[in-house]
């Protein structure tokens, strides 16, 4: 009879103990140590679902770990803004983490940069972070002085078209077959006397090449405008730095090129899949007619229709700065423009 | 006859009988086993839902399913019926204990089983049902943990209302190819003198004694032939007082040949694992990844055009293939044998062939997925636990560039044996050996095209 009331005896342990047990020693993980708390992220093509889960939610101060495992296909890994974090790829069957402390509370995107599916760009999920001693409160709405000035001065972000141009010479009255020389502008700046507003990288920020060549022109008048047009390109990039052309490439390659092509071309891998052509930045005479601010609130806004997607829940506006001088490299110095 | 060619390991291993004996055998097994039966269901139902990290799908789908087809089911037969944990509630309640023999009867409502469905038709039906939504259960942990429960339900629900294992033997879709493929077995529960059992009249075996219950499977162990329904529970190695029940190793595949016990259902079920096997190479190991989208249901009328085409393979074309190939070999052989059985009996011919080839098929899940299992040891729930040290350890392919070897090996060996089983068959119809061989040629031919489409399939 005692053996038979220690079977009933392990018997009643499994069925319940086990159970119990399991969630006891859970709770023992996460709250007396709430580092090891760890989160499993699924990630599977959008078409598939793309993540699961698709948001959680951690406390601000709250250190958690995000175990991302691929269930298809090789995805790549980010989370953004402003935490700098990329696992990089993630095949299929395989496992990436990271140990992540989100101090302040608010909204960040976690997200696949591979080109991973037709939908790819669609993949993304949200980490939600409350302040757990006023978790109701919502964190302020995220001010963007650039938006914000482009909005009052009435400038339609989702046009595809010249800003502010309708008085200049339009661009394709240029001659662009010889692509624009930041070399020779370099050179040619030199001998030139250049208005006061090129040389401030706010004004550059908020006008279109075409506009400071007007104003060159009107200074240098005897010059010939191929000669200028070197000058502006070589203004417009004067003072990117070199790191944040770096990331810039690195970021653009993985989350930009599969539309936009590598060099800029309009001709990624995926272009053929978007509701509209995605725009060529290596084409010099379509750049000439932008505005830094512009293609800085396009990325962050997103394109309305378009399958341009919203990158401003994954960069923060320094790093979207960053991008938008890539742009202009890739304007003047992609091999379609001519310049190695 | 029986007794050609038997080893009794009792006579070589004798304290084996001991142990058999002994009643604690079996709940040392299914106790074991009920812990990680009940941690598969408990981590199916709250842990994480990526399949690969979870105990409940690690365990049940990659390594207990590996370890029934490759070890268990080819070297043990049955065993692993005496270690499942699936009808042990219901059983422990019929018997109101879990290790002694409580005197009397059995406590249940000793309803009468229908004898229409004293056969393996359920089995059959219950195992397409299931295998026509395997891709969900075999991924989703919530849906394995919920099958898992409903299984023990109907057993402990089975065995309320009938006496014995009528879940493990009518209606446990496991049990029934683990019972047909369990012929091949190189051991059997065998009495060691049939005549003794016919002159004792008691039969302890049956209605059982104060040592042990009667056989819960409904075997008479005296007349016992083939190993499709002994469960090897060893009940009856502790019951008879004559020690007339051995354990014997005999050689491979013997109760092919057990003529008079040949029959259709059984066939049938001959029939479904080989399309099944057939069927699941192409989805999971083909080049066809819309089709492994229309099993995953990517859409509901995907998913219905597959179940169709599936059940259709399974109960129709496969068998009337089949149904061809032995009207052929009547025609060849010149013999007169109705057609029924000569279906149902070169079906047996198809069990080497079906068990070999699921072991080709498990071959590439296992030693593909098998890393899984380091992982959801130490972390079961996946919840980030570290119980052993092994929650990081990467998914490693084992063996890959050996996969295709063992492959090719055990389907080669699989077939070879179908093809000399089939000639077996043949001489059991007639005398005549130039008869047999003609016979048998049309049912070699689907062997080996069924062989090469495996090969085909795993090699491609
Ligand atoms: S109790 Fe033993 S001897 Fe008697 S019938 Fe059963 S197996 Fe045979
Ligand atoms: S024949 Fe013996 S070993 Fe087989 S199921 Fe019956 S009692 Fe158990």
């Amino acid at each position: 009879m005692k053996r038979e009331l220690l079977a009933i005896g392990i018997v009643v342990l499994i069925l319940f103990g086990l159970p119990v047990g399991a969630f006891i020693y859970q709770r023992q993980q996460t709250s007396s140590d709430s580092t090891k708390r760890v989160i499993i992220i699924q990630a599977t093509v959008p078409e598939a679902g793309g993540f699961q889960p698709s948001a959680i939610k951690v406390n601000a101060g709250e250190t958690v770990t995000l175990r991302f495992s691929s269930m298809d296909v090789t995805h790549g890994i980010a989370i953004g803004p402003g935490l700098g974090i990329d696992l990089g790829h993630v095949d299929p069957g395989h496992v990436k983490e990271v140990t992540v402390t989100f101090d302040k509370a608010g909204t960040y995107t976690f997200y696949c940069n591979t080109w991973c599916s037709p939908d790819h760009w669609r993949m993304r999920g949200i980490v939600e972070v409350t302040d757990p001693d006023n978790p109701d409160a919502i964190p302020i709405a995220y001010h963007d002085p650039i938006i914000e000035r482009l909005v009052a001065e009435g400038v339609n972000i989702d046009a595809n078209v010249t800003m502010g141009m309708a008085d200049h010479p339009q661009p394709d009255v240029l001659t662009f077959d010889q692509p624009p020389s930041i070399e020779k502008g370099n050179i040619l700046a030199a001998t030139l006397s250049i208005p006061e507003e090129l040389s401030d990288a706010e004004w550059r920020l908020t006008h279109t090449p075409m506009e400071g060549l007007e104003l060159l022109a009107d200074k240098n008048p005897s010059n010939s405008m191929n000669d200028l047009i070197h000058v502006i390109a070589y203004l417009w990039v004067s003072d990117t730095r070199f790191e944040a052309i770096q990331w810039a490439e690195n970021y653009f390659n993985q989350n930009c090129a599969a539309c936009h092509g590598q060099t800029g071309d309009g001709n990624g891998p995926a272009a053929n899949q978007t509701a509209e052509s995605p725009v060529a930045f290596g084409d010099a005479a379509y750049m000439f007619g932008m505005r830094s601010d512009v293609l800085y609130a396009k990325i962050r806004r997103g394109g309305m229709g378009t399958d341009m997607p919203n990158f401003g829940t994954l960069l923060t506006p320094e790093e979207t700065l960053k991008l938008v001088s890539y742009l202009w490299q890739l304007a003047f110095l992609a091999p379609n423009s001519g310049i190695e | 006859m029986i007794k050609s060619q038997r080893i009794n390991v009792f006579q070589h291993v004798p304290f084996l009988r001991g142990i058999l004996k002994s009643r604690l055998f079996q709940p040392v097994l299914t106790l074991t086993t009920l812990f990680f039966f009940t941690l598969a269901i408990v981590t199916g139902l709250f842990g994480t839902p990526v399949g690969n990290r979870n105990f409940g799908i690690v365990f049940v789908w990659i390594v207990w399913w590996g370890l029934l087809i490759i070890l268990l089911v080819p070297f043990l037969g049955r065993l692993w019926c005496a270690a499942c944990p699936i009808p042990v509630p219901g059983e422990w309640l019929q018997r109101r204990g879990i290790i002694n023999r409580r005197q009397g009867r059995l406590s249940t409502l000793r309803w009468k089983f229908p004898k229409r469905l004293r056969n393996m038709w359920l089995q059959n039906f219950g195992f397409l049902g299931i295998a026509i939504f395997s891709a969900i259960i075999l991924t989703r942990p919530e849906v394995s943990a919920w099958l898992l429960l409903g299984f023990s339900l109907i057993g402990i629900v089975l065995s309320i209302l009938y006496e014995n294992r009528v879940f493990c033997r009518y209606v446990c879709p496991v049990g029934g190819f683990i019972g047909l493929y369990s012929l091949m077995a190189p051991i059997e529960v065998r009495v060691a003198d049939p005549q003794v059992c016919a002159t004792h009249t008691p039969k302890d075996c049956i209605i059982g004694n104060e040592y042990a219950y009667g056989c819960p499977w409904m075997v008479f162990p005296g007349t016992l032939e083939r190993n499709t329904y002994c469960g090897m529970c060893m009940e009856c190695i502790k019951a008879c007082p004559k020690n007339n029940v051995v354990i014997n190793l005999r050689p491979v595949g013997s109760d092919l040949m057990v003529a008079k016990e040949r029959r259709l259902d059984e066939a049938y079920k001959a029939f479904i694992m080989l399309a099944c096997a057939l069927l699941y190479s192409a989805v999971l190991l083909g080049p066809w990844g819309w089709l492994k989208q229309w099993a995953n249901m990517d859409t509901l009328p995907h998913w219905l055009i597959y179940a169709g085409v599936f059940l259709l393979a399974n109960l129709l074309l496969l068998p009337g293939l089949f149904t061809l190939t032995a009207l052929l070999s009547r025609r060849w052989g010149g013999v007169q044998v109705p057609l029924r059985q000569l279906v149902t009996d070169y079906a047996y011919t198809l069990v080497p062939l079906g068990l070999t080839a699921w072991i080709a098929f498990s071959f590439s899940l296992v030693f593909t997925n098998g890393s899984y299992a380091f992982g959801v040891l130490s972390d079961p729930f996946g919840w980030g636990w570290n119980l052993f040290g092994t929650t990081e350890s990467a998914w490693t392919p084992f063996g890959s560039s050996l996969i295709p070897f063992l492959q090719t090996g055990i389907l080669t060996a699989g077939m070879l044996f179908a093809v000399n089983t089939a000639y077996k068959i043949a001489g059991q119809h007639t005398p005549n050996p130039r008869q047999a061989l003609r016979g048998m040629l049309p049912v070699a031919g689907f062997i080996t095209s069924i062989t090469f489409v495996f090969l085909w399939l795993y090699l491609g």
